[in-house]
């Protein structure tokens, strides 16, 4: 079948490869120019084009949680200002959580217009994850908010340029708001020159081949992605699907929070509905509205077509119900910096309802959450403040023919990176002690679950400031077909000479010298009965001391000679009952 | 008279080129390359060409031992000695999902099990201090341990390693006493780089590619010997100079990227001889396309070099100079298809050697960018290889069928698509080198080579805008051919972040000063004499706070004030022509950059001769050639073995040769240049 087009299907072909190279460019041009760690190295950002309507064109890898809303940002900028009133050169900052394409404060959006010879026709929108935006505590983000204002300051989208120039006012605002204005200020003007990167490369494609060409193409690609996504749905078994999970609490230590979702799947439609989730939390773990619509994506993308071009032809056929003032669509003013420990479940929610019914496509439950932490101080050493954020990787679930992998970022991140050790003990006044696989347990199944991570931090200045958020501490990844559930995510505190104490959430937690937090993420869910797995693959896993003899023997029902490592035969048929 | 010769070892054919350093003379042959022993094949093909091999002075050889060793994953039993702490570094790795909304996604297997890597007690901090002592118990029994599990190959990568490698040499001397049948690795002496993951990674694969390149080299090396060819032996290193084979076995990961780098020295040398110094290198050949940009008539060098990236896999971090090269899927073996969505793409499949495309007829059934430019008219089903292969048109026919049916057009319309989408992604690779880099192709020459090259390189130019198209002589056989213009080189790099301003001036020049002394020792031991040496110096320099830098170049041996500030400018302008802004900001130096190179005498390019050479004789005839948009064309066909210097040929217009075909579009004019180049220009 082919697309309705007037432009030949090669040229169309072309024009898409060029689009999705501008958008490249720009997510390359902002990674090479940042200040902050979290740019530059953990790569947290995304990056998009839309046509003149908001809708995605083209998107470059990063965080797909992020380039989910960029489509958002885009609309409420033409629902604020209006075509009339965008001009070449302008470039709007959307970061208020309560409007469309807003996370939480700290990830930032810019929207631009692209013009052509007067015309506005397409918009190159970013998000990226802005070190410190004020608030109660430095990085902005905290693990015991109660309102929105202690989270940073808000920018209900408005002009940072006008026609090519920055807007001094809302620039000196932003300054004097924030903890590093260095940082803040040169990553602001890193986004919006990587932006113009991408403008100027569409340009270049309009002056070759022609406006009308172009917008003829970007519609075939719509239609092309449309069409693919109903290809894939044909394909993908019929009815209503639920699930339903519960967050560890309520944000502020209250009780386990209720999450659900129905999912309903016919030749034409993906509809996802959070319908019976508990109301906004009153603590930061409320995931905007926007967010959970991204999260729905990105759990959308994996089940209908992992591989497709993600463009807004490709999402058409999902929609999305999110009844208002719950956890996944709050009201102003609940608190939202740590919205990932919900907006997670959402992917989750779906992948879980649909775990066995699309075995090809879903693995077993992974350790979910950001794992975010954020290390802040005065540097003994230069007097300067410092302010760190990044995201810890953990252990992802194990899937038909396939053991979960150790040690990835979780779904709502993606081209991401965890900071290199010695990077961090350069710019940052921190030993890290080890950095290792937490192998104490594991999903166990036929197919095991991948392991998580342990990462000590020891404090090597008089006092630095920890603030952390590790979801799923309670309740672990869910294995499937009788794989074991994962491990939890949680933190430890080692104060120097003192009892060890766990956590999951903690906000600027003083560490004094030589005291350790200690992160530990957790292992993914396991696939199939352990006992079915093949005792040579459980072998190999007790030589490379993933598992124990004891495990092997208890869980697995593999006998092992401790000696000569080998497998008993007969004691491991005894075992598993065979 | 002396002579020079090249070997090349590619997938399929093992190139040999000699050169006469009296006449200019050059000399060509080739055999099939051997993979169960590839040292056979180069000895064959010496055999095979005549030459006296006691002629030679100067060997120099690519080979892909290396790339194979690791590709094929048939390197060495290897094992890590690292940090207490951090044994898992190497397998947890940076933990990106490049494949971000595929659950099956897996990650890259490390090249080392967790079993064999063994932590010992020490720790260092980023300034180089110790925390810890090295625990030389802990380090015994490691090593005791490689020892009972028959280990070859042991790296060795500590924690900050690269601000003091003590620790690490310390380690070295254990082994060599206690397990002295071991290769050992140490990660400092390959990088003095920060970030642990990338540098272990660099480190072991580098051990587990080091004895398989020490018994294939002494192996050559002694065969070589037996046939007479007593010369000094060079092998072609990723970073685009050359190294003796004693150096490559002690650091064999730097041959990583030894087989395409020569097509790209070529490509200099072709530019010097017609004083083009900005050029566009660009290879094509059956599998894949790659391309290069040289500025000023110098290589780009990228660090951030991985083996088996690909937009949906992280791949392995190698962090070691490489010439910067793009490849991309688009050969001519390359295959068109179809996907969910109804679009047209063409590679990374490639129908390779064996079948070949549909028209080789020998069982290849999916159409194939060499079935397209046959049904386009071309390529002659007649001199395909000289006429070595007939090509049939019948069964591109048949193969293009599955696409023209899909889009229900003709068969040679979806020739074109094939075509159109194959250059779509070529011009992607030459985007990515020049317009995304800050570079104006405008103010590039294109030199391209390969089988395929002069079949597609016309209209890439045209649609970049590329100053014009030159098309080298033995284009099948360039890369060897580049390789005997090669000078040896080797990189010295070190971390050493310090605010770049006249504070720092004494730090600065002590830095280059000591890594100017290493490689002046390194020559020395290799027998360079010092006249043949030459220095550059280079700064990684950044905004204070960023991270990434613009590699900026120094140009003087000690900095004064006045340089630091003409350095300080050439960043901000660096900086300003990659991201389209600069900075008031304080710069930061970050890594000191020392290129050595030892320069070996380049003979004059050799002159087209005369005779027997006249337009006439060359005309061939003429034929139906379809050029897509503008229509199929009656074109002249030339010879291009018989065309004259100075021959001007207006297109529409086909060159052939037995191993490349060269089309000219209507509104091109291409001449012979005075080398014999075919320089293909727009007229007006």
């Amino acid at each position: 079948m082919m697309a309705i087009t007037k432009v030949d299907p090669f040229t169309v072909e072309v024009i898409k490869r060029a689009l999705i190279s501008a958008a490249e460019q720009m997510f390359v041009a902002l990674g090479r120019t940042s200040k902050s760690s979290v740019i530059y190295e953990v790569l947290d950002y995304g990056c998009a084009i839309t046509d003149e309507r908001g809708r995605m064109i083209a998107q470059a890898n990063g965080v797909p949680g992020f380039i989910g809303v960029l489509t958002d940002a885009v609309t409420e900028t033409l629902r604020k200002f209006g075509k009339e009133g965008l001009y070449e050169g302008d470039t709007i900052i959307i970061n208020d959580p309560y409007m469309g394409g807003a996370t939480h404060q700290n990830d930032v959006v810019l929207v631009m217009p692209i013009f052509y010879r007067g015309q506005l026709i397409m918009f190159t929108a970013s998000k990226a994850h802005w070190n410190d935006v004020g608030g109660k505590d430095p990085g902005s983000w905290s693990a015991d908010a109660t309102e929105i204002y202690q989270e940073g300051i808000q920018f209900p989208a408005v002009k940072l340029y006008e026609r090519g120039q920055e807007v001094r006012d809302i620039v000196e605002i932003l300054e004097r708001n924030v903890r590093t204005p260095e940082m803040t200020l040169g990553d602001m003007r890193a986004q919006a020159a990587s932006m113009k990167v991408a403008a100027r490369r569409v340009q270049e494609v309009c002056d070759k081949y022609g406006l009308e060409t172009v917008l003829q193409a970007v519609e075939a690609c719509m239609e092309q992605g449309r069409q693919e996504a109903l290809a894939e749905l044909r394909a993908l078994p019929k009815g209503e699907f639920t699930a339903e999970e519960y967050i560890d609490d309520d944000g502020l230590g209250g009780d386990p929070v209720l999450v659900k979702v129905k999912v309903t799947i016919t030749d034409e439609e993906f509809i996802i509905d959070f319908t019976g989730s508990s109301k906004t939390c009153p603590g930061p773990i409320n995931s905007p509205r926007s967010a959970t619509y991204s999260a729905c994506k990105t759990a959308y993308k994996a089940v209908v077509g992992p591989h497709a071009h993600p463009n807004d032809g490709f999402f058409s056929p999902l929609k999305v119900i999110i009844p208002e003032d719950t956890i996944f669509n709050p009201k102003r003013p609940a608190p939202v910096s740590t919205y990932w420990e919900s907006m997670s479940y959402a992917t989750d929610l779906v992948w879980k309802a649909l775990a066995e019914a699309v075995p090809d496509r879903i693995t077993a439950g992974h350790f979910l959450s950001v794992c975010a932490t954020n290390v802040s101080g005065i540097s003994d050493e230069t007097g300067e403040q410092f302010i760190f954020a990044e995201p810890n990787a953990g252990g992802w679930g194990a899937g038909e023919g396939k053991d979960g992998e150790n040690g990835l970022v979780c779904s709502g991140d993606g081209d991401t990176y965890v900071l290199s050790i010695e990077v961090a003990e350069t710019r940052y006044p921190i030993i890290v002690d080890q950095f290792a696989l937490n192998t104490s347990g594991a999903g166990h199944g036929k197919y095991r679950g991948g392991f998580g991570l342990v990462k000590d931090y020891r404090a090597a200045n008089s006092k630095i400031l920890v603030t952390g958020s590790f979801g799923r501490s309670k309740f672990p990844a869910w294995g499937i077909n009788g794989g074991m559930d994962g491990t939890p995510n949680y933190m430890v505190l080692i104060p120097k000479g003192g009892r060890p104490k766990r956590f999951s959430r903690i906000s600027v937690r003083p560490l004094k010298r030589d005291d350790v937090v200690r992160f530990i993420s957790g292992s993914g869910g396991g696939y199939g009965n352990p006992k079915e797995r093949d005792p040579e693959l459980v072998l190999n896993d007790v030589l490379d001391g993933y598992i124990t003899l004891k495990e092997a023997r208890e869980i697995y029902g593999v006998a092992i000679d401790p000696k000569k490592m080998t497998i008993k035969e007969a004691e491991t048929r005894r075992l598993r009952g065979g | 008279m002396a002579k020079r010769l090249a070997i090349d070892i590619g997938g399929t054919f093992t190139d040999l080129v000699v050169l006469d350093e009296g006449t200019g003379e050059v000399l060509l042959e080739k055999d099939h390359t051997t993979p169960e022993n590839f040292a056979r094949g180069v000895i064959k093909t010496i055999e095979k060409s005549g030459l006296d091999p006691g002629e030679i002075n100067q060997f120099v050889h690519g080979t892909t031992v290396v790339i194979n060793a690791i590709t094929e994953r048939k390197g060495a039993k290897t094992a890590l000695i690292t940090t207490k702490g951090f044994r898992d570094v190497l397998e947890i790795q940076r933990a990106n999902r490049p494949d971000m909304y595929n659950l099956f996604y897996r990650k890259p297997r490390p090249f080392v099990p967790r079993r064999y890597r063994f932590e010992v007690t020490e720790r260092l901090n980023y300034k180089g201090e110790v925390l810890q002592e090295l625990d030389e118990e802990e380090v015994r029994e490691a090593i005791e341990k490689c020892k009972e599990a028959g280990i070859e190959s042991i790296a060795v990568c500590f924690i900050h390693s690269y601000a003091n490698p003590a620790h690490e040499r310390r380690v070295k001397e254990l082994i060599e006493e206690l397990y002295p049948e071991a290769q050992v690795t140490l990660s400092h002496e390959i990088i003095q780089e920060w970030r642990e993951y990338e540098r272990t990674n660099t480190a072991v694969l580098n051990a587990y590619v080091k004895p398989a390149t020490v018994r294939y080299l002494r192996s050559l090396e002694e065969d070589l010997q037996r046939l007479g060819l007593t010369s000094v032996k060079y092998a072609m290193q990723s970073n685009g100079g050359t190294t003796t084979f004693a150096q490559a076995q002690a650091v064999p990961i730097h041959l990583v990227e030894s087989g395409p780098i020569g097509g790209v020295i070529g490509a200099i040398m072709i530019g010097r001889a017609i004083n083009e110094e900005n050029i566009i290198a660009f290879d094509m050949g059956g599998t894949t396309a790659k391309v290069s940009l040289i500025e000023h008539g110098r290589l780009q060098i990228k660090t951030d070099y991985h083996i088996e990236k690909t937009a949906t896999f992280a791949g392995y971090p190698v962090k070691i100079p490489v010439v910067d090269i793009v490849e991309v899927g688009a050969g001519g073996g390359s295959i068109g298809w179809i996907d969910k969505g109804g679009a047209l793409n063409v590679g990374p499949q490639s129908a390779g050697a064996d079948p070949g495309p549909a028209c080789y007829g020998r069982g290849g059934t999916e159409p194939t960018v060499t079935d397209a430019n046959l049904l386009a008219g071309r390529l002659n089903p007649d001199y395909f290889l000289g006429g070595e292969v007939k090509l049939e048109v019948k069964r591109a026919e048949e193969a293009m069928e599955k696409i023209a049916r899909y889009f229900g057009i003709e068969t040679v319309r979806a020739a074109h698509g094939i075509i159109r989408v194959a250059n779509a992604n070529m011009r992607g690779a030459l985007e990515r080198v020049s317009i995304e880099r800050g570079y104006d192709p405008r103010d590039f020459t294109m030199i391209a080579y390969g089988g395929a090259g002069g079949l597609h390189a016309p209209l890439l130019a045209r649609e970049l805008n590329l100053k014009k198209v030159v098309i080298p002589r033995a284009p099948g056989q360039f890369s060897a051919w580049g390789m005997l213009m090669t000078d040896l080189r080797h990189d010295f790099i070190r971390t050493q972040v310090m605010p770049c301003n006249e504070a720092s001036l004494e730090r600065m020049n002590r830095i280059f000063a000591e890594m100017s002394q290493e490689a002046l020792r390194q020559f020395a031991a290799e027998g360079v004499s010092p006249e043949a040496i030459v220095l550059e110096r280079l700064m990684d320099m950044r905004y204070r706070g960023q991270e990434h830098t613009v590699r900026t170049p120094v140009n003087v041996e000690r900095l004064s004030a006045t340089d630091l500030a003409v350095v300080q400018e050439r960043f901000h302008t660096l900086h300003d022509q990659a991201y389209s802004f600069r900075l008031a900001d304080p710069i930061e130096v970050v890594n000191f950059h020392l290129v050595a190179w030892g320069r070996v005498e380049k003979p004059e390019l050799k002159r087209l001769s005369t005779d027997g050479r006249e337009l006439a004789r060359a005309f061939k005839g003429e034929r139906e050639v379809d050029f897509d948009e503008q229509g199929a064309l009656k074109s002249k066909i030339y010879e291009r073995d018989l065309l004259p210097v100075g021959a001007e040929i207006a297109g529409p217009a086909v060159i052939e040769e037995p191993a490349c075909t060269t089309i000219v579009y209507p509104g091109q004019g291409l001449r012979v240049d005075e080398y014999g180049n075919l320089v293909i220009t727009e007229v007006e």
